[in-house]
């Protein structure tokens, strides 16, 4: 039996990590090179989610913006899920990450919302506090994740599959 | 990409030539598909885009995914999508063609290369500017930190001067008992030899401890103040017997060979601040000594032509020529390295005969010894009238006897200016603090009024102003542990006539005194 398929799209500024966090989901690779991303790549991965069965992950890494223009608004039109994803160094990109989940609800009305706070390895040049985001919590899931370590990696692709799949 | 723009005509070769042109760079790809995702039809190369062309099913597949939950009738632009073999295509679904729809691949790496060339370094850009302002921030509160350390040290170096300079400053009211004491035991019953010995060493070594805290003085106020002068007439014998049995025990203890010599070759009694020239000798001799390992050490003062020439030289471990100018900076780490000291000496003596208008050289070379020689000139000519200093204490004649009020709280220091002043023939009163002072100054008013300076609650120079504002027209003399301008300058500004430092000896209290009450 084929497992149902959900597409979720990464979200975020550039340089965040999404490609990072991406390849180290999908393949467990990681690279320390920054190569930004022009369009979108498309990779999908089936979990099991145990009493929730299985789910097919189709996962759209989208050029990072600070805003979406009808070009990204055009990649998001199908998607279930936002992996949204800030960088805990740079406070600013999680406001980026905050504004674009506010634009895409014109398009996503009822898409579900996993934030990703990416380089935790840097955590001693973090500029989020962890006040913020005890704030965040109240309204939506927030993983710290490094896609250098692969800390919180997993768990955050699997937060959001698991709202998907119920 | 939904409007129409209205297209111009060409003639059919141009549109030909256009229409290949394109179609080599785009290199399209035309999949038809039925409603259930069956490959139909297909025109074009699928492995320029990755695909395997004998497995339609998995390119049906990868296209799938691309347009999960996306209505398949309508026509949708994927710009920009990567493909399996990593190249970039611009990926179209031309939705209508009943019953199935069609997917149009154009090949996009060339145009994609060359936007994320330019993203790359906007980005990069963009980050390295991020990091840098915020290192600037970091480097502004970096400086703002240091700034408040800074004043912090600077606070705090205040606050060390000032704590130097009171434990100086306390050290002179005791000073004053034991030399007041010594010299009435000097003039007192006539002494055995081995207790005018004692009295000698008592005398010594008060004057090296008397010596020692005027270096921490001189060294708190180094920065501004400049102190006052003391010219007094100096007996030059008198001082280099002193020091030579100060040093000679030290030099003998060492196996050193300890000489101390002094020439007078001009009739005029030196005068200079005496004080000041023990500190400078006292301070030039123990260097000598603490850094002479074998050998000797030489003292020789000349006094001629109204100038006190000194020599110190000895057979130590002399100081390199290019360190000569730093031997005088305080704190320098020539002395420090060479074993004891913190290097504080030869920066007050640097000091010390600046402020007596003298001049400083030092000979020396590593491995051979060093010799400071210093000229100072008399005092006589530089400051009008000596503060005090005689040969012998002046008697004081009057007609009648004159009337002195002692006000001090120390009862050590009342009983010596009591002793003194009975002495000298003054009929004296004492009270200990300001408020007495006043009120019997004004019932009886004296002729001369001795005060000091630091008394509890109000200060001598409180009631000095007092008084005079109450129309008190005696003689004043302010008695200070202060050696500074600006003492002298306040205690005279409230009505003094003459300000005295501590330690004084009776010659100068005789001066003072005689200063204070003319003959008539």
């Amino acid at each position: 039996m084929t497992a149902p398929a959900r597409k979720i799209c990464m979200l975020g500024d550039f340089g965040v990590g999404k490609t990072s966090l991406v390849a180290r989901y999908m393949r467990n690779t990681f690279s320390d090179t920054y190569l930004t991303t022009v369009g979108v790549k498309v990779d999908s991965k089936e979990v099991d989610l145990g009493e929730l069965g299985m789910l097919k992950l189709v996962v759209w890494d989208i050029a990072g913006r600070s805003v979406l223009d009808a070009l990204n608004m055009s990649y998001l039109r199908g998607a279930s899920g936002l992996l949204l994803v800030a960088d805990g160094t740079r406070e600013a990109s999680l406001r980026t990450a905050i504004d674009l989940l506010l634009q895409s609800r014109s398009v996503l009305e009822d898409a579900e919302a996993v934030l990703i706070v990416n380089k935790l390895d840097l955590v001693e040049r973090w500029e989020v506090g962890p006040s913020t985001l005890a704030g965040l919590r109240q309204t939506m899931p927030v993983i710290e994740t490094s896609a250098l370590s692969g800390d919180g990696v997993e768990q955050a692709f699997l937060e959001l599959a698991k709202r998907l799949a119920r | 990409m939904s409007e129409r723009h209205e297209m111009p005509t060409f003639s059919a070769g141009v549109e030909h030539h256009v229409a290949q042109f394109l179609f080599e760079r785009a290199q399209p790809l035309l999949l038809q598909f039925d409603e259930n995702w069956q490959l139909v039809n297909l025109h074009g190369d699928p492995a320029r885009f990755g695909f395997d062309p004998d497995n339609a099913d998995a390119a049906a597949h990868q296209l799938r995914d691309l347009f999960l939950g996306m209505p398949l009738d309508a026509t949708i632009d994927l710009p920009f999508v990567h493909m399996p073999n990593g190249r970039s295509a611009h990926v179209h679904l031309l939705g209508g063609s009943e019953p199935g729809f069609q997917v149009l691949l154009l090949d996009a790496q060339g145009e994609h290369d060359r936007q994320q060339a330019q993203q790359q370094v906007g980005n990069e850009a963009a980050l390295i500017s991020g990091q840098k302002s915020k290192a600037i921030a970091q480097l502004r509160q970096i400086r703002s930190e240091l700034e408040r350390q800074r004043m912090r040290l600077a606070e705090a170096n205040a606050l060390k001067n000032a704590l130097i300079a009171t434990l100086s400053h306390d050290f002179r009211t005791p000073l004053t008992s034991i030399f007041g004491y010594l010299h009435l035991l000097d003039t007192q019953a006539p002494q055995s030899a081995s207790v005018r010995h004692a009295l000698r060493a008592l005398r010594r070594n008060s004057n090296y401890l008397f010596t020692l805290a005027e270096n921490l003085l001189e060294y708190a106020r180094a920065d501004t103040r400049s102190s006052m002068l003391e010219p007094v007439r100096v007996d030059l014998e008198y001082l280099v017997e002193d020091l030579e049995g100060m040093f000679q025990p030290l030099a003998a203890d060492q196996g050193l060979e300890f000489t101390i010599g002094v020439e007078l070759l001009d009739a005029k009694t030196p005068v200079l601040d005496e004080l000041r020239l023990r500190q400078i000798l006292v301070n030039l001799i123990a260097n000598a000594v603490r850094y002479t390992k074998k050998g000797g050490v030489g003292v020789a003062l000349r006094w001629q032509d109204g100038a006190l020439s000194i020599e110190v030289r000895d057979s130590g471990i002399g100081i390199a020529e290019e360190l000569h100018e730093q031997v005088f900076v305080a704190f320098n780490r020539v002395r420090q390295a060479a074993g004891s000291g913190a290097g504080l000496g030869l920066s007050i003596v640097k000091r010390l005969v600046t402020q007596m208008h003298g001049s400083i050289e030092l000979q020396s070379r590593l491995g051979e010894g060093s010799c400071f020689h210093i000229v100072l000139p008399s005092l006589a000519s530089v400051v009008a009238a000596p503060q005090g200093g005689t040969e012998e204490t002046p008697a004081l004649e009057s007609s009648r006897i004159r009337s002195v009020l002692v006000v001090d709280d120390d009862p050590d220091i009342c009983y010596l200016l009591d002793t003194w002043l009975s002495d000298l023939g003054f009929r004296v009163r004492i009270v200990g603090d300001a408020g007495a002072a006043v009120e019997s100054a004004l019932a009886d008013p004296p002729d001369v009024l001795l005060v000091d300076v630091e008394l509890p609650g109000l200060s001598g120079n409180t009631a000095v102003f007092r008084l005079r504002a109450k129309g008190y027209r005696g003689h004043i003399v302010t008695l200070s542990a202060t050696p500074t301008e600006e003492a002298r300058r306040v205690a005279l500004n409230a009505g003094a006539d003459q300000y005295l430092t501590k330690p004084i000896n009776i010659e100068v209290l005789a001066r003072a005194m005689q200063a204070a009450t003319p003959r008539p």
